[in-house]
Order: C-alpha cells, then sequence, then structure tokens
C-alpha cells in the first residue's frame, strides 16, 4: 500500500514539476524548447522500452512509425482542402455538401486554377492541425498493425533486420519523392496553433513556445499513464510472458498473436502522435530524421535510462537530451581544446556500452527502484525489529 | 482475454475524444473572390501588435540590461560541424571565422568590447539549425548571426531570425527563396544559385560545339534546384541537358556511368558535393567519360587540390567553379587572409566558403560598430549601408529597403543580396597542379589562359 | 503496361503468399514454404498457377519454387521490355553486359565482408551491428599506413596489418564484452548482443570522425597492371590491359582497382576456405557452430572458439574494405551502408551459411546494378539504390526466413 502512495505520489510530483517549470527561473525560450524536445524522446524512448523491454519485440522501426505521424499530417496540410463548391480541376470527393479536394503534386496548382471558376464567396477550408494529427496517429497504427502482423513470425534478429528494412524503405522513398514530399529539403508544416492561442485571457503567438510545451506535456502524461497502466495490467503480464517464452505462454493460454499486434499498435500510435506533434512544432519534417543515427539515440536513451522501466526510459530520455544539448559545445583543457560536438557522442557509445556490460537494468530504474522501495525496506526492517525489543 | 479488448475500447475512445477536440478547433479558411494580399494580412495584421508587444514588454529591457552587464558582444555562428552535414566545408568555415575573430579583437573589439563567438553546429539538418538558432538567441543573447552552408539550414533558420528579429548573413546558403522572401534580417553574400547556373550555362556555351549536357546532382536542397535552373539556362541557349541525380554517400557509380555514357554527352557537369563528387568523378574517368576524354566541370569541392587529387588522380583537365576573387585579382585583404588560413589548415588554397565565412564576421562586426549600438534595427540598418573592403571584394547590399526590388525592377532574390560575387571557371592544366596556379579560364575580365578542350 | 502486369503479379502473389499456408495446413500437409510458393507461384502465372497448387497441392520441392521464380521473373522482364522498349537494358547488350559484369564484380567483395558476419552468426548466434564500422577502419587503416605513417610501404603489406589490427579489436570486443553471454551473467543474450555491437558501432565511428576528421581519403591503386594486348596489339579484342583500365571483348571495361579488390577477395574466399575445411581449428569451428555441447565434449573449448570466430569477422569486414579504400574515396560513414547491405545479403543467403552469404553478395551485386542502371527516370534511377536491398531482406524475411541456403529455424 505505501509503495503505492509513494509511486503515485512520485508521478503527481514529476508531473508538477513538468508543468511549473517553464513559469520558474526556467522560463526561457531555449530551455523550453529544449524541454520540447527531451519530452519528445521522452515519448518515444518509453514507448519504445514498453515495446522491446517489455515484449521484447526489437524493432528498430520506431523513428519510422514517428516519420509516418509526421508526414501524414504535412501531406494533409499541403494538399488536403475541404471545399464548398466543386473546384472542377482538382480530384475531388463530394462529403456532405462539402468537397474534399486533393490538390495535384506535379502540374500547375489545380486549386488556384480551379478557384478562378468556383462561384464567389465559396470557401476552401484547410483541415484543422488537430485532424491532421489524429489522422497521422491512425495512419501510424494501422502501419503499426501491419509491421504487427508480418513480423509475427520473426524474432530477435530477424525482426531487427526487417524493422531496419522498412524504416530504410520509407527514408529512401521520402527522399526520392520529391514531387509529393518535398525530399531531402524537408516537408514545411503549419505551427501547431496557425492562428495563435488565447488562453486565460493571455495571447499566444503560433511561434509561442508555451503552448507547445504543454500539448507535448500532455501527451507524454497521456501516454505514460496509458502505458503504465497497460504494463500493470494482464495486458503487461501476458506481453512479459510471451516475451520470455512464446510456446509456454501460448499454452498457458495466452492469445500470442493478439498481444504481440496490439504492443506494436499501441507503440505506434504513441510514436505516430509525438511524430506528428514534433513536426508541427518544428515546422519542417525532413527524411534524415529516419537515419539509424536517430534511432540508435532513442535505443540508448531507453537502454541508459532503463529498458524494463517505462519510467527509467522517459527520465532518461530526458536527461540525456539536456545533457546532449549541452555538450553541444567546445572548452579548452590547457592548451588542448577538445570540440565537443563528435566526441560527446563518442563517449555517449561508451555510456551505452559500459551501461549494457554493467547496469543491465539501466541507470535510472535502479535509482528509482531504491526510491520507491525506502518505505518498504523501512517497514519491514520496523516490522522485524519491534517483536525484538518487546 | 478480455482485457486486450478493453484496450481497444480504449484507444476508441480516446480517437472519438480527440475528434470531437477537433471538429471545435478552429479552421485556416480562404474565401474565394477576394484578393489573396488581403487574406494574408488579415491574421498577419492580428500577429503583428502582439508582436512588438512581447519584446517591448519583456525582452528589450532584459536585453538591454544584458548589454549593459555584458563585457563582450556575442556574435552567434552556424556551420554544419556534423554528419549528415558536410563536415569539410564546416570545418573550413570554422578556421576561417577563428581568423576573423582573431582579427576583430586585435584591432580592439566591436564597440570597445572584445567579441565573442559561438560556434554552433546544425548537422546540415534543418530542425538542428532551428534548434540552434534558438540556442544563440536565447540562451546566448546573440545580437546577429552569421555564416551556415546548408540551403535547407537556411531557409529553416531565417524564419526563426524574422520571429526573434536577429539579423542574419548567410555565407554559403545558395538557394534563391533564401532572400526572395524578403526579410528585413536576412542578407546573404553567397552567389544565388541561380546565378551560378547562369554562369555554368553561359560558360557551356562559350566552348562551342556543345549539344548535350549529363548534370549528375545530389538528391537534396542544392542540388535538385541548381539542376532545374541550369537545365533552364541551358535550353535558354539551345543546349539540351539530362539530369542524373544521387543520393549523397553513394559509393558506386559504375551502373549510373554506363547510362551517361550511353547519352553520348558533350559535357558534363558535376553538383555533387563532397566525397560522393570524387567517387563519381574518378570513377567517370577510369570508365573513359573523365575529365581528359570529355570536357566535364567538377564539383567544385575540387578546388581543395591537395585532397582533390589524392582522390581523383585521373582528374586533369578538370573545370571547376570558384567563387571569390582569382588570384590574380586578390586585394591585400583576400591576400592577407589567405596566407593565414594556409597557414593554419595547411592547405594549398582558401575555399571559397572560407572566404565567404570570413567575411560574413568581420562584415557584421563593422556593421556592429557602424551601427554605433547591438540593436537590431540599428545593426540592419548599418549593413543596407554598408561597404565592406573583405577577402570577396567589396561587399554592399544595393537592393534594400530605400531601394526595395520592384523600385530597382529586379527579382525579390536580389533582396539583401551581395551582387557581384565574383564566379569564375578554373581549369586544372597539369596533373598534381596546386589549385592556386590552376588556370582562369572563364569569363574573359578574369581569363589568364585559354581553355584546353579534350578531345579537340 | 508494366505498372498494370506489376499490380496484377503483387495482388495474386499476396493472394498466394496468404492463403497457400493455410490451404496446407488444412489438409494437414508441411507447411515449410508454401508462403514462398504460393507467392511465386501466384506471380507467374496468377490464379491459374495457384489454382494448380492448391488443387494438386504438392510436396515443394526446389522445383516447385524455382519454376515458378523463373517464370515470374521473364513475365516482369517481358513486360518491362514492351513498356520501354528504348530502354537500354533491352535495346543494348553490351550495356547489360557491362552491368552485370560490374555488379559481379563488386557483389564478390561484399560477399568477402557479408562471409564475415555469416561466419560470426554461425558461431556466436549474434548479428553484428558494428560489421559496417569495422569495413570503414579496414580501409582507413590502409589509408594511413600506406600514405600517411610509412609512405611508400606495399599496400598488399599495409593490408595484412589492416587484418591484423581489426582482428585485434574483434578479439578484445569479444572477451570485454561478448564473453559474458555464455556465462549467464546477462538475461537474454541476444538481445543484449544486438544492442552492445550496435553501442560499439556508434562509439567506433563517432571516435574515427573525432580523431581523422571528414576529408575524404583515398589510397593510390595497389597495383598499376601491364599494357597487354592479347590476341595481338592490332586487333586486342579479347583482353586490352592497360594502367587503369582492364576492357574485354571491346565492350567490358572495367577499372583495374576493382579487378584488384576483386581478386584479393577471391584469394581470400580460397585461403578461408582451405582454413575452414583443411585445417584442425577450422574443423573445429564448424564443429561447433554445429552443435556447441557436443564440440565441447570432445575437447574443443567453445570459448575460444566464439573469440576466433568474432576476430575472423571482423578481420573479414576490415579487409573488404581494406581492399575497396583504393576504389571508393572514404570517410568515417562509410560503414552505414556498407553493413545494411551486408545485412540483405546474408539474410538473402540463409544466416550461418558461407556458400549463402558469396552466393547472396553475387545476387545484391547484381540487383544493384541492373536497378540503377535500368530504372527508366534516370533522376530515381540512383536515389533509389540503398532501398533495392532493402526490398530483398523484407521480402526475404517475409516469405523464406531461411534465405537460400539456411538452415530450417
Amino acid at each position: 500500500m505505501k509503495r503505492r502512495l509513494v509511486l503515485w505520489g512520485g508521478a503527481a510530483l514529476g508531473i508538477l514539476l513538468l508543468v511549473v517549470a517553464p513559469f520558474t527561473f526556467l522560463h526561457q525560450a531555449y530551455l523550453v524548447h529544449i524541454g520540447i524536445v527531451a519530452l519528445f524522446y521522452a515519448i518515444l524512448a518509453s514507448s519504445w522500452s514498453l515495446l522491446a523491454g517489455y515484449a521484447g519485440q526489437f524493432s528498430f522501426g520506431h523513428m519510422a512509425f514517428m516519420a509516418i505521424g509526421a508526414y501524414t499530417t504535412g501531406l494533409i496540410g499541403k494538399f488536403v482542402r475541404l471545399a464548398s463548391a466543386p473546384t472542377g480541376t482538382c480530384t475531388e470527393f463530394p462529403l456532405g455538401g462539402w468537397y474534399l479536394v486533393l490538390q495535384n503534386a506535379t502540374g500547375p496548382n489545380c486549386l488556384e486554377r480551379g478557384m478562378a471558376q468556383m462561384p464567389p464567396g465559396s470557401l476552401i477550408v484547410q483541415p484543422p492541425i488537430l485532424v491532421g494529427i489524429l489522422a497521422g496517429t491512425l495512419l501510424g497504427g494501422i502501419f503499426g498493425w501491419l509491421i504487427g502482423v508480418l513480423v509475427l513470425r520473426l524474432r530477435r534478429t530477424y525482426l531487427a533486420l526487417f524493422t531496419i528494412g522498412f524504416s530504410e524503405i520509407l527514408r529512401v522513398a521520402i527522399n526520392a519523392e520529391i514531387d509529393i514530399t518535398d525530399g531531402p529539403n524537408g516537408l514545411e508544416l503549419d505551427p501547431l496553433f496557425p492562428n495563435g492561442l488565447t488562453l486565460f485571457g493571455r495571447y499566444f503567438e503560433p511561434t509561442d513556445k508555451l503552448p507547445p510545451y504543454f500539448v507535448m506535456l500532455g501527451l507524454f502524461v497521456v501516454s505514460m499513464w496509458l502505458m503504465s497502466w497497460l504494463a500493470s495490467s494482464r495486458f503487461g503480464l501476458f506481453i512479459r510472458a510471451i516475451r520470455e517464452d512464446q510456446e509456454a505462454a501460448a499454452a498457458l493460454g495466452v492469445h500470442v498473436v493478439r498481444y504481440k499486434v496490439l504492443v506494436f499498435v499501441v507503440t505506434s500510435m504513441i510514436a505516430a502522435a509525438a511524430g506528428a506533434v514534433q513536426a508541427h512544432y518544428i515546422g519542417v519534417i525532413t527524411p534524415n530524421i529516419l537515419l539509424i543515427l536517430q534511432m540508435s539515440l532513442v535505443i540508448s536513451m531507453a537502454v541508459i535510462g532503463g529498458l524494463e522501466s517505462l519510467v527509467g526510459a522517459a527520465i532518461g530520455a530526458i536527461l540525456l537530451e539536456f545533457a546532449l544539448e549541452f555538450l553541444r559545445r567546445s572548452f579548452t583543457i590547457g592548451t588542448l581544446t577538445v570540440d565537443m560536438t563528435t566526441w560527446r557522442l563518442v563517449f555517449f557509445g561508451i555510456l551505452l556500452m559500459l551501461t549494457l556490460r554493467f547496469q543491465r537494468n539501466g541507470l535510472i530504474h535502479p535509482l528509482l527502484e531504491r526510491i520507491t522501495r525506502a518505505e518498504a525496506l523501512r517497514e519491514t526492517v520496523a516490522k522485524r525489529q519491534a517483536p525484538a525489543e518487546v | 482475454m478480455l482485457r486486450s479488448r478493453r484496450v481497444w475500447w480504449l484507444l476508441a475512445a480516446l480517437t472519438a475524444l480527440v475528434l470531437a477536440l477537433a471538429a471545435c478547433a478552429p479552421a485556416n479558411v480562404q474565401q474565394v473572390g477576394s484578393p489573396p494580399a488581403a487574406e494574408e494580412e488579415a491574421p498577419g495584421e492580428e500577429a503583428m501588435p502582439a508582436q512588438e508587444e512581447a519584446p517591448g514588454e519583456e525582452a528589450a529591457p532584459a536585453e538591454e540590461a544584458a548589454m549593459e552587464e555584458a563585457e563582450t558582444i556575442k556574435i552567434g555562428a552556424l556551420a554544419p560541424l556534423s554528419a549528415p552535414g558536410s563536415v569539410t566545408g564546416g570545418e573550413a568555415m570554422k578556421a576561417a571565422f577563428e581568423i576573423a575573430l582573431e582579427e576583430i579583437n586585435e584591432a580592439g573589439g566591436v564597440l570597445g568590447k572584445p567579441v565573442e563567438l559561438i560556434l554552433v553546429d546544425t548537422a546540415g539538418q534543418p530542425e538542428q539549425g532551428v534548434a540552434a538558432m534558438e540556442k544563440l538567441i536565447n540562451e546566448d543573447k546573440v545580437v546577429a548571426v552569421v555564416g551556415e552552408y546548408h540551403s535547407a539550414v537556411g531557409l529553416a533558420v531565417k524564419e526563426v531570425a524574422r520571429q526573434y528579429h536577429i539579423p542574419v548573413v548567410f555565407a554559403e546558403t545558395w538557394n534563391d527563396d533564401i532572400t526572395a522572401s524578403m526579410y528585413p534580417e536576412v542578407f546573404r553574400i553567397a552567389p544565388l544559385s541561380s546565378e551560378v547556373a547562369a554562369v555554368d550555362a553561359k560558360f557551356i556555351a562559350s566552348l562551342g560545339g556543345i549539344e548535350k549536357v549529363v548534370i549528375m546532382t545530389e538528391n537534396t536542397g542544392y542540388g535538385i534546384p541548381a539542376a532545374e535552373s541550369t537545365t533552364e539556362r541551358l535550353a535558354e541557349l539551345g543546349i539540351e541537358a539530362v539530369t542524373f541525380s544521387a543520393d549523397l554517400g553513394t559509393q558506386d557509380f559504375s551502373a549510373i556511368i554506363e547510362r551517361i555514357k550511353a547519352e553520348e554527352p558533350d559535357m558534363i557537369l558535376v553538383l555533387v558535393t563532397g566525397e560522393t563528387s570524387y567517387n563519381f568523378e574518378q570513377q567517370a574517368a577510369e570508365a573513359g567519360i573523365g575529365p581528359q576524354d570529355i570536357p566535364m566541370i567538377c564539383n567544385q569541392v575540387a578546388g581543395d587540390s591537395e585532397s582533390y587529387w589524392k582522390n581523383v588522380p585521373d582528374g586533369n583537365l578538370c573545370f571547376y567553379r570558384r567563387i571569390g576573387l582569382p588570384r590574380a585579382l586578390y586585394t591585400p585583404e583576400t591576400q592577407a587572409f589567405a596566407e593565414k588560413y594556409m597557414a593554419r589548415t595547411g592547405k594549398a588554397d582558401v575555399e571559397s566558403y572560407a572566404m565567404e565565412a570570413y567575411d560574413s564576421l568581420k562584415l557584421m562586426a563593422q556593421a556592429i560598430n557602424e551601427a554605433g549600438s547591438t540593436d537590431a534595427d540599428a545593426i540592419i540598418e548599418a549593413l543596407e549601408n554598408i561597404e565592406y573592403q573583405g577577402a570577396l571584394g567589396t561587399i554592399t547590399f544595393p537592393v534594400n529597403s530605400k531601394n526595395p526590388p520592384e523600385a530597382a525592377g529586379v527579382e525579390p532574390k536580389w533582396w539583401h543580396q551581395f551582387p557581384k560575387p565574383a564566379i569564375t571557371m578554373v581549369q586544372y592544366q597539369e596533373p598534381g597542379q596546386d589549385s592556386k596556379d590552376a588556370v582562369v579560364v572563364f569569363p574573359e575580365e578574369y581569363k589568364t589562359g585559354e581553355p584546353i578542350i579534350p578531345g579537340r | 503496361m508494366l505498372a498494370y502486369v506489376l499490380l496484377w503479379m503483387v495482388l495474386w502473389a499476396m493472394v498466394g503468399g496468404v492463403m497457400t499456408p493455410r490451404i496446407y495446413a488444412r489438409k494437414d500437409l508441411d507447411v515449410a514454404n508454401t508462403g514462398l510458393a504460393g507467392a511465386l507461384m501466384g506471380a507467374a502465372l496468377g490464379p491459374f498457377g495457384l489454382a494448380l497448387l492448391w488443387w494438386r497441392s504438392p510436396k515443394l520441392t526446389g522445383r516447385w519454387l524455382a519454376t515458378p521464380g523463373v517464370l515470374a521473373v521473364l513475365l516482369f522482364a517481358a513486360a518491362f521490355a514492351r513498356t520501354y522498349p528504348g530502354n537500354l537494358c533491352v535495346s543494348n547488350g553490351s550495356f547489360v553486359v557491362t552491368q552485370v559484369v560490374n555488379g559481379l564484380i563488386l557483389g564478390l567483395i561484399y560477399g568477402l565482408m557479408a562471409l564475415g558476419l555469416t561466419l560470426i552468426f554461425s558461431i556466436l548466434g549474434v548479428v553484428s551491428f558494428s560489421h559496417g564500422e569495422f569495413y570503414m577502419i579496414g580501409g582507413m587503416l590502409v589509408y594511413y599506413m600506406s600514405v600517411v605513417w610509412l609512405p611508400g610501404l606495399n599496400p598488399l603489406v599495409a593490408l595484412v596489418g589492416a587484418a591484423l589490427i581489426t582482428f585485434l579489436i574483434g578479439v578484445v570486443f569479444e572477451r570485454l564484452f561478448l564473453r559474458v553471454m555464455n556465462t549467464g551473467q546477462v538475461e537474454r543474450p541476444g538481445e543484449y548482443a544486438i544492442l552492445v555491437t550496435f553501442g560499439l558501432a556508434f562509439f567506433l565511428q563517432y571516435l574515427t570522425l573525432a580523431l581523422v576528421g571528414a576529408t575524404p581519403k583515398k589510397a593510390p591503386r595497389f597495383l598499376d597492371y601491364p599494357r597487354l594486348d592479347w590476341p595481338s596489339p592490332e586487333n586486342p579484342w579479347l583482353l586490352r590491359m592497360r594502367a587503369g583500365t582492364v576492357e574485354f571483348l571491346d565492350t567490358v571495361s572495367i577499372a583495374t582497382p576493382r579487378v584488384t579488390a576483386a581478386l584479393i577477395a577471391m584469394v581470400m574466399l580460397l585461403i578461408l576456405m582451405w582454413f575452414l575445411y583443411r585445417t584442425w581449428i577450422g574443423k573445429a569451428l564448424r564443429a561447433v557452430s554445429e552443435d556447441r555441447q557436443a564440440a565441447a565434449v570432445t575437447g574443443i573449448n567453445p570459448d575460444t572458439m566464439n573469440t576466433l570466430a568474432f576476430g575472423m569477422g571482423t578481420m573479414l569486414a576490415g579487409l573488404s574494405g581494406a581492399s575497396l579504400v583504393q576504389v571508393f574515396s572514404w570517410v568515417p560513414w562509410v560503414g552505414t551502408l556498407a553493413s545494411a547491405r551486408a545485412f540483405v545479403i546474408i539474410v538473402l543467403g540463409g544466416m550461418g551459411s558461407l556458400p549463402g552469404a558469396f552466393v547472396g553478395g553475387l545476387i545484391v551485386g547484381l540487383v544493384e546494378a541492373l536497378g540503377a542502371g535500368c530504372i527508366p527516370d534516370p533522376q530515381r534511377a540512383a536515389a533509389y539504390i540503398p532501398a533495392y536491398g532493402m526490398v530483398i531482406l523484407t521480402l526475404v524475411l517475409l516469405l523464406k526466413p531461411t534465405g537460400l541456403f539456411g538452415r530450417e529455424l
């Protein structure tokens, strides 16, 4: 009981800290910016730890789902419009009095030509950002389901290789299909709140950092809550059983296929949602986000935080993101100038290897364990000692 | 069994909730019939006062306070220092920045205070460029920003500069759109991509007898538009062009080279940068369509002659494009910088991006001095009126707020653009030649020798 | 035309791939390879082939896989030729031959690298994600030894030196980080191995970047070939050799550094075969890969064999990099693409199969050369090069995870 209290208290305290942080001395746009990026990586790392740590599905394609979310909302913003009258030039579908208009990727802009013929006063509406993010999340889930079904038979290394392949194909295709995705230049997206936002009588500009921070924080809290609920329910028990011994789990009546696919769907949707929000915040998404290097960052964060601990992975991601940002400068020892831009990644690699070798549970997770168990420990000790004194 | 169904229900419920929220969210609406300009202004009008208000209340006093206390003047610099950016370019720019910084501080700094340069890595990625800019402006409180190499980064960074109203002088980002958006904060001393394309096309036509050109380009924000505008310019001159593109990092070009061979081009133009260009050039030479077989404009990275000859030993007679004054016309400033740069890096010549990086910083320092303050508007005004003597020659920005493009009768891309970065075509005429001895063959005004055209 | 044919083939391949295992399972037959057979049959003959397969449901011998496989390739080629009659791959025979030869030569070298990876997998049961970094280091070492540290050193000596050093790095890493997998000190060793080799890759790549910088490096040609014309100097229609190129049959010309690299790869293959099949240690290695426990009983120390296999694997990667540093310009991140390619090859050939790695290398070399040579749109042809291999990888993993020569899972 006590432990539960400590856990909930810790979670509430953590969230409170994150909520209050941008209003304290940390209220600097740059710090808030790193905070948003750190939360983004925290979502990715913890959802990856659910997938890889709990369920044992070593996917290297997590960034691909994230990119699917980001590109979906970006492409909707670029190509999809709602019009109150048919354009006659674009591909369009009637939709209850309105028309869903798809713009063409090549050739003269069909919408502009169509507007010349449309009756004056007709409206052209860009779908709200939220619809884009939602569509990105859904599509991420659909791809997660697809990949989950396809990799059912594959284990460990085979799964890792398959997901690398999937991610690479996606990257190369985005790179090469310049007409649609703008290729390596990156797809530009609207800000999260294109018209600004008025909350509690205060007006926030589209470029202000606080609204995106709270959107990302909200997404982080919701996804952490969802994942910890899943992990502590029978779902979590089952996926860990599957991880340890698939045959044995199946023999005991665990529906292996259903749970394996489901964990892919859930984690992909979370990654896709994070990607969509992040892309709108940054304003541009490039296929380089799919480079193995980016994936290795997420993996390292999860490993160093604690592969089998959602909170550990999230904290690990936040700490490492801040560390990587602040190490991005050179320092001088005597006459020797060390340029940290490259060396920080060297140290990162060493830290990853040493953590794996000597601290398999990560660096953050054992700390958390100690804190949450301290109370239980004291209780036990007290109980043991109490009768002795009597 | 039951549990998994509950998960699905939960997901469905969340979806419904978000959908409901989405329905209430405000949307971007465009009305047919009203002039587009007016529409764009409408949200702008709303946003503008708020934007002015915010810095007026919060940022400005903070800035002033910071300035009074600060003992140094901070200038930010951007360069790609890690992959996938062009690290070669970034490292050269870094060396040039360091030289410029030493010179500025030896001459007494700016406004009587020493200058502190804060160089941040962008890795050639737009999102990292944005983060770097956020850091420079918000954490380091720089008064101005210089540098950058990759156009994709420049395109993203200029938005941040606009947002915070911080003057930027871009060093080596060629994409036309960077100045074409006419932001008051954005200046550029690199050439325009379309102008470079025009020089390439004119040079190709000047050789005579060229009917078909193969353009080997890189699949990036620099390569694709550059290939497109070169194709257009060549078409104007009646020359056909076929474009092949490859990812940066491609090692084996043999399949592509066979296809190029089958096109039977009269000339090849290489717009691939970095080590990938060396791979292509050497493999083309080995396959018999190298610079010694047909005229080839190698990529400008060939200007680093030591690295070039190591990587492309069969690359004699290659033409390459050089930005910046030719050696014979070096000003004393160019000469002085070149000597320091070569001594520091051990290279045999100065790359154009090193000159640009050096000039961008020194130019900014001079502008701050002339402005007499670190206020952004004052710096921008000083930059618009500047006449700076540097490694690239005399830099001015004649198309500016007093002489807007409409009044000057030029396209918007010339806004805050250094109009005359000297662009020359140079040719290696002996194997192993130092790039400083390479012959300038185009244009007429800078020529030091005749081009040797292989096969004629 | 091509698009419709492709759509037809993919559609029926999907139907075949999904349905055939179920039909076999319902008939209570062996389901091994049924997915692959169904997909190939569907692609080649559409519903007719599938009907035949489902009705007869034969035992799936190699013939039932090879015939529809060949037919599907032929169908695709025919549709391609009809759609793009002017394409070089259709109209120009010598172009195709050149592409094929180029592809095979590179495939041989890729195969050498993949051989190292598959050797590691067959003994340790681990796919090393740092394989590409050893390839990169091999090349860097040859460059530094023969150009910077000891100018004038014979590159072939540098090659041996690079092999030794990469071998040593591999051995040290195995002792420090992979040995614990067998002592029960780590849970779930398979996943541990993926992550720790991944960390090593990260570390090695950035360490190299920090130490040597990003300027491209390239070693001079190892060998200058003598001038040779055959059969006669006046009419050298069979072979014309120069310092830089070799030309066969007046059509196929190949740069000599590639020929040298391919020759080195061949020699290494022969040495490796001799080592594995004729020496005691080689036989011990193969014994461990067959059955660890049984090998241990006969007095072979499996731990030593692990170390040896990992070192040899990294050495083979280092050697292929070392032989290619005279062909390509070298930067610290060349290993990334190379290791991705090695993954494709060993999956295609069958994980742990030595002949598989060799054949897989040749096939991947061919597919990349023909893909880049034949895709009609010149803007896309080269941009898609990294994807060709990955498409093979995902298809093989889906349809036949054991690859061409792999043991059954």
